[in-house]
């Protein structure tokens, strides 16, 4: 079933926020910034700018009628900088003005004079210097000291891990429209709405059912709306209470990529611990989060690198330490796999050095590590539905891993300027926001006279297809055409208190809230019918095409005939359903328990052919068997592994955030910094599904697939540096990522580059042409 | 800076509207014409989500002076969907081509260009056409699909504008 948005979306009727009819007085706003990373406002001068032509009200931190106050796990961030910032684009004033032009033109005439303080931008910088972000936590599991005596070989190694820019294409945006009893509606393109109602009440001091957020849809989110969409939300908010006009704020590109935070980038320590077989018996590993000024949700997403830096391995001794470290960077954000993928990039780092240490290759060392049923993970939960060794399996009977390892092999030794590399990435995720108390979701459902039904959750399309799968979902389970299923806009006064749509957990927990809403209105119907018909067991009758079954055989009754009967009864015909996922829970004080639903699992192939004279390279194929559960909609899932390998490929390989060493940001366009486009897919992309198999906490036994899928990407960077080992075995190349072209190229040839640069002869290039002349010898 | 009033041929019809000479196509089409189906993705001509046809060829309306186009025919994605949807546009809903919606319509612009000029493109050819746009949701591989089976539809006879 196609995308239920994708009609409008092609015939460019979708509207987004600022696409809305705008009211005759609409005011625009504009966010004027810190141009420095940190230091002492002394004064703030808006008198130029606010002389200017058309300019309404420039407001700073002294405007907020309320708490200036919008962290949402941890108090440290502000709306408006008080009396310092912290990071170059932190908002400072509020410029509003009759049109959007003039509002970006008076940002130029406000004045900031600050006292310029010490800048830190480097993780280990500012762990050293106490600058952490709540406490810093430990995960262990079996007796790591005494397991580093019982290893043949041990390693150790360092990652460093670069951030992400999101590029929702959307930039963020937010409109407020004043309401009588000084009421707000915000249109937010927020992941988020409860999240942008609480802090737009607190800012205004106002009580939260004064607030409404609503949200038709976004264009694009991955993360970076789960939070950071609040601010400008909350901005417009105050221009609207001031001025009790209506007023919309647009961030441009280049203001968006500056104000706002990314993935976040990690360095970390690693040590491993192995037999010469190759089992893992002890890993221990250091993160270093570079969290940015404010904590915004780093806490959380450091508890996700917790909870996946064994990725799908069993390890009996185990100890992850992790920190966040405040920088004076934009405060970085949740983004698709949310602190899991760099945890994951570690314990891959690991491995393949291990490998190499071993003279082994890193398949083997990955399939004997795999997790089997039951096993414990460190945060002592034990594996129930174990697919990792199946889809690894199912890979290398689809692909055949060892005829590609000999082809590669082959191609390496008959060709000298390209080297192919191959690199598998097995992948286990866990389902479920961390934090229990989030696992929840409300639906609410209406059936109307003529049969039509509406469904409001408090889940956000953002493109995935959220809205897609629940109208299937509300279909099947009243046993009607989906044509007659609406999916309203995400609004709070239709549904309170929802969590954001994140985590991967979007569909399970607001498709399964809209089965519960379903089931209400059925119990209520077949009630109604079995007396209205006579019959004696209301649990016979189900609604199958619109038709009312008693036993299997048709009643007569049909659809419309139920309702309309339903209705002149004074039966209810609307429900409000509720979920909680069951069964989970943590315990942080001791740091063990059964925090995920379940896990994805599955496991790709990827392949490349690296230029190792150039250092540009091909990805040819990526290849995987993917872990779906029982799929409601195959082609939006497909949609969301395609979409979200690209991403992780990218994260990879292409997408460099450049930064100056006083905290500016240099990578601030799309045409600075480097986004995939199709040339840069793989030449060939092959997903396998794996068994269909019912999932028992996902509506119609289906799996989580956002997030996981991004993770495969991973693969891409030690299957690139494997081409690279096949051209100069004798370099130990960094866990630097992104592995840029221009980063291939320095780490082959740096030894060249040294030379050049130093005004020397070059003398080591001998070797390369020993060797090539060889080549072409045989 | 004075306004002058210009007039410009945009989807089959003459619209009057009040321009500044420093407007861009863009700017004109969302705020004064109210044509809110072409999107801004970055203002500077990198994401390509603004697209609309100007005399039949896929141009940047973030990048083109709105005074240039006095006398061209432009087309935005709101010109394509009359009098029936356009085969591009049903490919793209069928295929997953579409996900958040932002790029679609610079996409659909895009493909509707190459195939006036070239009714039978090769994948590559579809590939350079749509390398100028940008799109963060899909990997793209389902968008060159559209459009190669639009361009089969057409081949076989079977799609019509």
């Amino acid at each position: 079933m196609k995308h239920i948005d994708a009609a409008a979306h092609t015939r460019g009727e979708s509207q987004y926020v600022d696409d809305m009819p705008q009211p005759a007085d609409l005011l625009f706003a504009a966010v004027f910034s810190a141009p420095v990373a940190h230091g002492k406002i002394l004064q703030l001068d808006i008198k130029e700018a606010l002389s200017m032509d058309g300019i309404i009200a420039i407001y700073s931190a002294k405007d907020i009628p309320g708490e200036n106050q919008i962290g949402p796990i941890i108090q440290d961030e502000t709306l408006l900088a008080e009396d310092k910032v912290h990071f170059i684009g932190e908002p400072v004033a509020l410029v509003v003005a009759k049109t959007g032009e003039l509002a970006q033109k008076a940002l130029k005439k406000i004045k900031l004079e600050i006292e310029e303080l010490p800048v830190v931008t480097d993780p280990r910088e500012a762990f050293a210097n106490g600058q952490i972000i709540g406490n810093s936590r430990t995960f262990a599991l079996g007796d790591i000291e005494g397991a580093w005596n019982i290893c043949d070989v041990v390693v150790e190694g360092r990652c460093d891990i670069a951030g992400q820019e999101h590029v929702y294409l959307e930039t963020q945006r937010a409109r407020a429209v004043p309401l009588e009893d000084r009421c707000f509606r915000i249109h937010s393109s927020t992941q988020s709405p409860y999240a942008v109602q609480k802090s737009s009440a607190k800012i205004l001091g106002l009580s939260h059912h004064k607030i409404e957020v609503d949200v038709q849809r976004l264009g694009g989110g991955f993360g970076g709306k789960e939070d950071q969409a609040t601010p400008w939300a909350c901005l417009v908010a105050l221009a609207a209470w001031h001025t009790k006009k209506s007023v919309e704020l647009v961030l441009p590109r280049h203001q968006d990529m500056e104000m706002t935070g990314k993935r976040h980038p990690y360095s970390s320590d690693f040590k491993i611990g192995l037999t010469k077989n190759g089992k893992i018996l002890a890993y221990e590993v250091k993160h270093y989060q570079n969290s940015g000024a404010t904590a915004d949700l780093s806490t959380a997403v450091m508890e996700r690198t917790l909870f996946h830096s064994t990725n799908s391995y069993f390890i009996p001794n185990v100890k992850i330490f992790a920190a966040c470290c405040r920088t004076n960077l934009p405060p970085n954000t949740a983004f698709r796999g949310f602190g899991g993928p760099q945890g994951m990039f570690v314990i891959e780092s690991a491995i393949a050095k291990a490998a190499e240490k071993l003279g082994m290759s890193p398949l083997e060392i990955q399939y004997k590590n795999l997790l089997q049923e039951n096993d414990v993970l460190p945060y002592g939960q034990h594996v129930h539905d174990a697919r990792s060794r199946k889809t690894w399996d199912e890979a290398n009977k689809s692909y055949k891993f060892p005829a590609i390892q000999k082809r590669i092999a082959k191609y390496n030794e008959t060709h000298f300027e390209t080297k192919k590399g191959l690199a598998v990435m097995p992948i286990c995720f866990g389902i479920s926001f961390t934090s229990t108390f989030l696992n929840q979701a409300g639906a609410l459902v209406h059936v109307y006279t003529d049969g039509s039904v509406s469904v409001s959750t408090g889940g956000i399309e953002m493109g995935q297809g959220l809205n897609t799968n629940l109208a299937k979902i509300a279909a099947k389970a009243f046993g009607i055409n989906q044509e007659r299923v609406k999916i309203e806009s995400t609004n709070t006064t239709r549904i309170a208190n929802m969590s954001a749509s994140a985590a991967s957990a979007t569909t399970d927990l607001n498709g399964n809230a809209t089965l519960i809403a379903v089931g209400q209105i059925l119990d209520r119907l077949k009630s109604l019918a079995a007396k209205e018909l006579g019959l004696s067991h209301k649990e016979k009758i189900v609604i199958e095409n619109e038709n009312v079954l008693f036993d299997g055989k048709a009643t007569g009754w049909t659809w419309g005939k139920l309702i309309q009967t339903a209705y002149l009864n004074r039966v209810s015909l609307s429900a409000h359903g509720f979920y909680a996922t069951p069964g989970i829970w943590f315990d942080r004080d001791k740091e063990k328990g059964h925090p995920f639903a379940y896990h994805v699992f599955g496991t790709a192939i990827l392949e490349v052919t690296v230029d190792c004279l150039r250092g540009i390279y091909d990805i040819n194929s990526v290849k995987m068997v993917h872990d779906l559960g029982r799929p409601i909609n195959e082609l939006v899932d497909r949609g969301q592994i395609e979409g979200g390998l690209a991403q992780g490929l990218g994260w990879m390989t292409l997408e460099e955030l450049k930064f100056d060493e006083k905290g500016k940001y240099l990578s601030n366009s799309l045409a600075t910094y480097k986004l995939p486009d199709v040339y840069f897919m793989p030449d060939v992309l092959e997903v396998k599904l794996l068994e269909r198999i019912d999932n028992p906490s996902g509506p119609y036994g289906a799996k989580a697939v956002g997030e996981p899928p991004l993770m495969y990407g991973i693969g891409v960077f030690f299957a690139i540096r494997n081409a690279m080992r096949a051209f100069r075995p004798e370099i130990e190349f960094l866990f630097d990522s992104p592995l840029t072209p221009e980063k291939v190229l320095m780490q082959l040839h740096a030894d060249w580059l040294d030379d050049l640069t130093n005004g020397r002869t070059v003398t080591s290039g001998k070797a390369v042409k020993a060797k090539k002349e060889k080549v072409e010898e045989s | 800076m004075l306004c002058k009033i210009i007039k410009l041929n945009i989807n089959g019809s003459t619209h009057e509207t009040a321009i500044r000479e420093y407007d861009v196509l863009l700017d004109v089409v969302r705020e004064n014409l109210n044509l809110t189906g072409t999107k801004r993705g970055c203002d500077m001509g990198t994401c390509g989500c603004c697209n609309v046809l100007i005399d039949g060829r896929a141009r940047l309306s973030c990048l083109t002076m709105a005074m240039e186009c006095i006398g061209k025919k432009i087309v935005t994605i709101e010109g394509l969907k009359s009098p029936i949807v356009h085969p591009l546009q049903r490919a793209f809903a069928e295929s997953g081509g579409s996900q958040c919606g932002f790029c679609t319509q610079g996409f659909i612009m895009t493909a509707k260009a190459l195939l006036d000029e070239n009714p039978d493109p090769k994948r590559e050819e579809i590939e350079e056409a749509i390398s100028g746009n940008m799109c963060r949701c899909t990997g793209y591989i389902k968008i060159v699909d559209a459009i190669e089976n639009v361009a089969k539809l057409q081949k076989n006879g079977k799609g019509s504008n």
